[in-house]
């Protein structure tokens, strides 16, 4: 559905997005991310065709986003980062707004609000107005709009930022609800649970896309299980302590602090046992040990660092 | 066609609702031409009447009298103190109570029985010129008239050799607020329009709405008729009002036709909103919005012949006036309003006002992005 190839985009000497290639399927949903400032928003901006690129190349639905923008507008929806609603409007009045800018009329137009309505359930703020609606309202609202011409395809800038945990939950079961029926769906993210729920995830790095895969290939890559390595999830009091005393072992080769835990990436040579008897020296009697697969969070933290590296080395040389 | 203004609807709908929801800004939209008209109105009439004067007679004769009668008859005198010498004169002057002061000198009615000439002082306060110019005149024309009158009995004629019969057309009693008022409405409608279409695309620019509306498949034409046509609907109510005020407050009989009026007021306001249109879709923020839009709207009240009679300026602010719709407008409104002039008699300002129109509506669509950054 979505085919980039090359993508790329200067401002000025300062390149945003690097020689970016992959490709979306139809009905899927394809998670983007990155940290702030890597790219994602100027990518989604060139897909929309608000934004020209600087080279490459990129087709929706087989238009390319340059030369063929028309077809594509009529096809696609786009929820910006800030939600953009108008505020001296009523939900009611946004939802035939964004109808109305996309040709709908009459009973058409009226039927496919009421849809909306229920399908994001907004029925008890249809009077009010979008300045005085919470940021998950708001959020449910800015998508209602997005969808009322009916997209095959839909961008989804952060839908999620500084929204709270149930309006996160409520917003992915739509959005999977969406993808069922047959729509594209293309999502950034910071949230790496949001990230595992994705049928392929890209992550994009210093303006290039480092990787792009299934959340599970990617686990499995080598670059994140180096041989002759093990990951081990450490639970445990004082958990900064712990982190720490474990810093200073040998064979110890990373370790995080996830809540109650620590994640660290060991030598196989390292046993329990040494962990253990490390932790009783700084006072921590209690502690559990299992092994662990990586996470999503570790694949992007290992290539990140690893690309980072790659970058410094090119630099100096 | 429809290709053409695609999403025209949509956008007149929501400039709609915005429009009329937004109390506050409406009030500022109509609050201040408002003002202007009112102010202007009342408070710009340059026919000075019943200026404050002080006398200082020290001959005391039927003659002198006489003079001052003829002075204060004419209307633009009035007599408010009688001092009794020369340095109390200068000092009423001086201390703003009397504008002018008549100095009749104890030797004014020998003279003129003895027929040598009989002098008369005036002060004048020169320190505001309009005024002081008009006191000028009115002085010197009460004395010469006196003189005549005094020379024609003695030469036994029955009338003065020749004498002017002035016969002021249009503006019979060359009231200011006939002349000043129609061009009032000229630069009120100019600050009620320009700032609301330069805010209207930017706003949307600094709100995240236009990555919105660019988006969509709307096209250039239809955003901007669509950013327009409120607009354009309140100004021509507030051009009807400010219309009514200029004939049931300031009694300014409108001479031409009314329909001439409201086809000029209509290409008028277009083009202005047009320009502020204009200057919507270049500024980055509304500040800078603000600013661009009072640039284009100071010459448009000083080079517009407004105030100023354009004939008499140096040739550049002539040429800065010749770019300004303000000055065709109120060329319109004083020929229509005054003159009963009609509109094939102002051809040329009624073309020059659409084509700017024309011109810089076509700039907005052409010159507007569809893209960001």
């Amino acid at each position: 559905m979505i085919e980039i190839e090359g993508l790329t985009k200067r401002f000025g000497t300062f390149t945003a997005v690097d020689h970016v290639s992959f490709s979306v399927g139809k009905g899927s949903i394809f998670g983007f991310l990155g940290p702030n400032g890597s790219g994602k928003t100027t990518v989604i901006r060139m897909l929309c065709g608000i934004l020209e690129p600087s080279d490459g190349t990129a087709r929706i639905g087989g238009h390319d986003i340059v030369r063929d923008l028309e077809p594509i507008k009529e096809m696609i929806g786009y929820m910006s980062q800030q939600f953009s609603l108008y505020d001296e409007l009523t939900v009611n009045e946004n939802l035939i707004f964004a109808g109305k800018l996309y040709g709908l009329n009459g009973r058409e137009l009226n039927q496919r609000r009421d849809e909306m309505i229920a399908t994001t359930h907004l029925e008890p703020y249809i009077g009010r107005r979008a300045s005085h609606l919470s940021g998950g309202i708001r959020q449910r609202l800015a998508m209602a709009c997005s969808l009322m011409h009916k997209p095959t395809v839909l961008f989804l800038d952060e839908p999620t930022a500084g929204i709270d945990p149930v309006a996160r939950r409520e917003l992915w079961d739509l959005l999977f609800e969406f993808a069922a029926g047959g729509m594209t769906l293309f999502v950034t993210t910071h949230y790496m649970d949001e990230a595992e729920r994705c049928d392929h995830v890209g992550y994009i790095y210093m303006s290039k896309l480092i990787v792009c895969g299934e959340p599970d290939e990617l686990k499995k890559m080598p670059e994140v299980n180096p041989s002759g390595t093990r990951r081990l999830d450490v639970t445990c009091d004082h958990v900064t302590t712990a982190l720490q005393a474990v810093h200073q072992m040998r064979g110890v080769r990373s370790a995080t602090v996830f809540g109650q835990s620590m994640h660290l990436l060991v030598d196989e040579n390292v046993r329990r046992s040494q962990i253990e008897e490390k932790l009783r020296g700084v006072g921590i009697s209690q502690s559990e040990i299992h092994e662990i697969g990586p996470s999503l969070e570790d694949v992007f933290v290992t290539l990140s660092a690893k690309h980072a590296r790659g970058a410094a080395e090119k630099e100096a040389a | 066609m429809k290709k053409f203004f695609r999403g025209f609807n949509a956008i007149l709908y929501k400039e709609f609702i915005v429009v009329f929801r937004d109390r506050t800004a409406l009030f500022f939209m109509f609050f201040p031409p408002l003002l202007q008209i009112i102010a202007f109105g009342f408070a710009l009439d340059l026919d000075v009447k019943h200026m404050p004067t002080a006398l200082l007679n020290q001959d005391r004769s039927l003659d002198s009298r006489r003079l001052v009668d003829e002075f204060v008859n004419t209307g633009t005198f009035r007599i408010v103190k009688v001092v009794g010498s020369a340095d109390e004169l200068a000092a009423t002057i001086r201390r703003g109570e009397a504008y002018l002061g008549i100095e009749i000198p104890p030797d004014f009615a020998r003279n003129l029985r003895a027929r040598h000439t009989a002098y008369v002082q005036v002060l004048i306060d020169g320190s505001s010129s309009t005024t002081g110019l008009q006191a000028l005149n009115t002085a010197i024309g009460v004395t010469f008239n006196d003189s005549l009158t005094r020379l024609v009995k003695e030469s036994g004629r029955t009338g003065i050799p020749v004498e002017v019969r002035p016969q002021v057309l249009y503006n019979p009693a060359l009231k200011s607020p006939n002349f000043f008022v129609p061009g009032v409405i000229g630069t009120a409608l100019q600050l009620a329009t320009v700032f609301a279409t330069a805010l209207s695309i930017v706003r949307e620019r600094e709100r995240g709405t236009l990555e919105q509306l660019l988006v969509s498949p709307l096209s250039r034409w239809g955003l901007m008729l669509g950013k327009i046509v409120p607009y354009l609907c309140i100004t021509m109510a507030m051009a009807a009002l400010l219309f009514a005020i200029l004939r049931w407050i300031f009694f300014v009989p409108i001479h031409g036709s009314v329909v001439a009026l409201f086809v000029s007021a209509f290409l008028y306001i277009f083009t202005l909103l047009a320009l502020g249109l204009l200057i919507s879709t270049k500024a980055q923020t509304q500040m800078e919005a603000f600013q661009l839009a009072l640039v284009f709207l100071l010459p448009g009240i000083f080079f517009s012949g407004f105030i100023f009679p354009r004939e008499t300026m140096p040739w550049i602010f002539y040429a800065i006036g010749a770019l300004m719709p303000a000055t065709y407008f109120i060329e319109l409104m004083r020929a229509i309003v005054l003159r009963g002039a009609s509109l094939t008699d102002f051809w040329s300002s009624i073309l020059i006002l659409a084509g700017m129109g024309a011109a810089l509506f076509s700039l907005c669509a052409v010159r507007f992005s569809k893209k960001i950054g």
